[in-house]
């Protein structure tokens, strides 16, 4: 990789994870590595770029898919995708320079920590990862209809898909919207499939008897369940950050 | 009565059982019905105690027939008292799970008429949950001590973890505060799921159902007896070996009832139960034993440092460990370096010699662990006054300063504003 030439273009791509990959085969084919990478929409031009707009081409994304499964290791797909639904600033050149490097060293780049790029996408997938699971757990669903459940979240990285992975996988029989208000995204599962589309505002009703009979029961037992002896709130701000607090029923 | 009563009465009687873990069990969902389980459990929420809350924790009943001293819901208290019917608990967990709330159930009861009968009552609600709404999700159970082996058989099979609290941590402070459980009552059951865990282990196929998949716990109650921290540990260690436990855990005694046998304590000991803590950790983690921890000379922990750091300056002749050849079992018996620590150390090693600022530069914190250790042969200061007072007085600092939290920013007019005596000073001219 030392050898490759950096060139002074700027990348478009249209921010999808098989644009991402289109532009790694593109850079890979002609050994070049851009100055940045942005997405369409938040660009601004300037005059100094030179901008190249990259089109997602899926038989290059397929081909670099299962290049790194099969070349590198399922472990950095994994770290790779996870690390591209982050919302670090740079993560397309990071991840541009992981892979490369990784497909030069093969499984062994998930050692090379020294490396300040692959420490970079080790952490981005951690912060990922770790987020991904706390909303696991601090999402809160409720019932807007007869078996259909609406839930807010406003997460700092785009997690939206694989939290609905998680909840289909959990409520198989339970139609839910996920509602990503951050990114103006939602998840509609209908015991079927799901789709993801992007959506401003969602028009909720007013929350029924039954729902507020729980809302209520999960507030008490939530109140109740604390230890007033022990009361710590530093090690419960800690483990629940305030910027949740608004999507919480307990909390609100 | 309503149901937002018995929720109220009966939740904050089980608030004083401390496990709450979600972990351990990889349930899957079947035939499109509720829920699952994630192998390493997932926090719902985290109360204003600090505790996480990932199940409903609730009892059944707390119309106990039992006179423990120690607890709340003892039949000689004056409190309220409800019991749920299995169909209630039942709706109430779906409903929440629905929602997400909770990662699953955890039922425990006071003994209502006798053990069997209260067993009979939580099977019946557990069955409720697994063959009427098909729940998938996670479901913790207290054993009653004294019921029957048929009906644990019964029981093991419903849930994904089951427990009996031991409490009181010897046979005396048993006998004098809860006189009338049996001691072999709760070791009896203890010994009997951990070998039918094993046993079902061995014959496991595909069709037989797992008999309790996340191990069973047990909780002990610090401070309210006069047991030292070696003789809570030895039993804990016991406990794991013998028995196979997945987790002891230890709950800082909080004094609720009035009697003349029980310690009136203003605080509960969190300190001493944290010490606990981080040393269980050491036993299953790091391979340490009881005995390297504590002996008759010193049977309680430090309360200024913590257990592993206390080790290690009275074992000081086994430091400095080289990082870049010393074995896993050495690092992480290092102050300051755990598992994860550890294993970046093993991995990023192979690639490169470490040195203090690459260890840095991994993430890995050196408060403690610098005093400990050598990179490529080198301390990290070549100062000629390293010795054991030196090390113990900057790790005692380091602990000092994230206890006290009275620091205050200084201020220049702080107690220095004019007294009536500064005064006639300044227009008597006498300074």
């Amino acid at each position: 990789m030392s050898n490759w030439k950096y060139i002074n273009n700027v990348y478009l791509y249209d921010g999808t994870f098989h644009g991402f990959l289109t532009i790694v085969f593109i850079t890979y084919l002609k050994k070049t590595l851009p100055l940045r990478i942005f997405t369409k929409s938040n660009y601004s031009p300037n005059f100094l770029d030179k901008e190249l707009i990259i089109e997602t081409d899926f038989k290059k994304s397929k081909r670099v898919l299962l290049g790194i499964e099969k070349n590198i290791s399922y472990e950095t797909l994994f770290n790779t995708y996870y690390s591209f639904l982050s919302n670090e600033a740079e993560k397309e050149i990071y991840l541009l320079k992981y892979l490369h490097s990784g497909f030069n060293f093969g499984s062994q780049i998930n050692n090379k920590l020294f490396l300040p790029y692959v420490y970079k996408v080790i952490n981005m997938k951690k912060r990922t990862f770790g987020e991904y699971h706390r909303l696991k757990g601090l999402l809160r669903f409720q019932e807007i209809h007869d078996n259909l459940y609406y839930s807010s979240i406003h997460p700092d990285n785009n997690i939206i898909e694989i939290l609905g992975h998680h909840f289909i996988k959990r409520l198989p029989s339970q139609n839910f919207i996920i509602h990503d208000k951050k990114r103006n995204l939602c998840l509609l599962y209908n015991t079927k499939n799901y789709q993801i589309i992007s959506s401003n505002e969602i028009e909720i009703p007013t929350i029924s008897l039954e729902e507020q009979k729980y809302q209520e029961l999960w507030k008490l037992f939530f109140k109740t369940i604390s230890i007033s002896q022990r009361k710590n709130t530093k090690c419960q701000m800690q483990h629940m950050p305030k910027k949740y607090w608004k999507d919480l029923v307990e909390k609100s | 009565m309503e149901i937002t009563d018995k929720l109220k009465i009966l939740s904050d009687s089980a608030k004083y059982d401390v496990s709450c873990s979600s972990s351990g069990s990889n349930r899957k969902n079947k035939n499109n019905g509720i829920g699952n389980s994630d192998i390493s459990g997932i926090c719902h929420t985290w109360g204003a105690d600090g505790r996480c809350i990932s199940l409903l924790k609730v009892l059944l009943s707390n119309n106990c027939i039992y006179d423990c001293k120690y607890c709340i819901n003892k039949v000689t208290n004056s409190i309220k008292r409800a019991t749920f019917t299995p169909q209630e608990v039942a709706d109430i967990t779906i409903n929440f799970y629905k929602r997400n709330y909770i990662e699953g159930l955890f039922l425990s009861s006071a003994v209502i008429k006798s053990p069997n009968y209260t067993m009979e009552l939580l099977i019946q609600t557990i069955s409720i949950l697994r063959n009427e709404y098909n729940f998938n999700g996670y479901i913790h159970c207290k054993t009653i001590p004294g019921c029957s082996k048929e009906l644990i058989d019964i029981l093991g099979i419903l849930v994904d973890r089951l427990s009996i609290n031991i409490e009181l941590p010897s046979y005396n402070s048993l006998k004098l505060l809860a006189p009338q459980k049996q001691k072999h009552e709760i070791l009896e059951p203890m010994s009997y799921i951990s070998n039918t865990i094993k046993q079902n282990e061995l014959e496991k196929n595909k069709f037989k159902p797992n008999f309790v998949p996340a191990g069973q716990t047990t909780q002990l109650i610090i401070g309210a007896t006069p047991e030292t921290d070696l003789k809570i540990l030895k039993l804990s260690e016991n406990l794991y070996q013998k028995l196979n436990l997945k987790r002891v855990y230890y709950s800082a005694y909080i004094s609720v009832n009035q009697d003349t046998n029980l310690p009136t304590l203003e605080t509960p000991p969190l300190l001493r139960e944290n010490r606990l803590y981080q040393a269980d950790w050491l036993l299953r983690y790091y391979g340490f034993k009881t005995s390297e921890l504590l002996d008759e000379t010193h049977p309680n922990f430090n309360h200024i440092l913590d257990p592993k750091c206390d080790w290690a300056l009275r074992n000081i002749d086994k430091f400095p460990v080289e990082i870049n050849s010393a074995d896993y079992f050495t690092l992480i018996r290092i102050p300051g370096i755990g598992i994860i620590s550890a294993k970046k150390i093993l991995k990023t090693r192979r690639e490169f010699l470490l040195d203090f600022d690459s260890l840095k530069k991994l993430g890995i914190s050196l408060k403690k662990a610098q005093y400990f250790i050598t990179c490529k042969g080198k301390y990290f200061t070549n100062s000629y006054n390293i010795n054991l007072n030196f090390i113990e007085t900057n790790l005692i600092s380091l602990e000092r300063s994230s206890f006290t939290t009275n620091f205050k920013q200084l201020s220049i007019f702080d107690n220095l504003l004019p007294t009536k005596e500064d005064r006639i000073k300044c227009l008597t001219g006498n300074i």
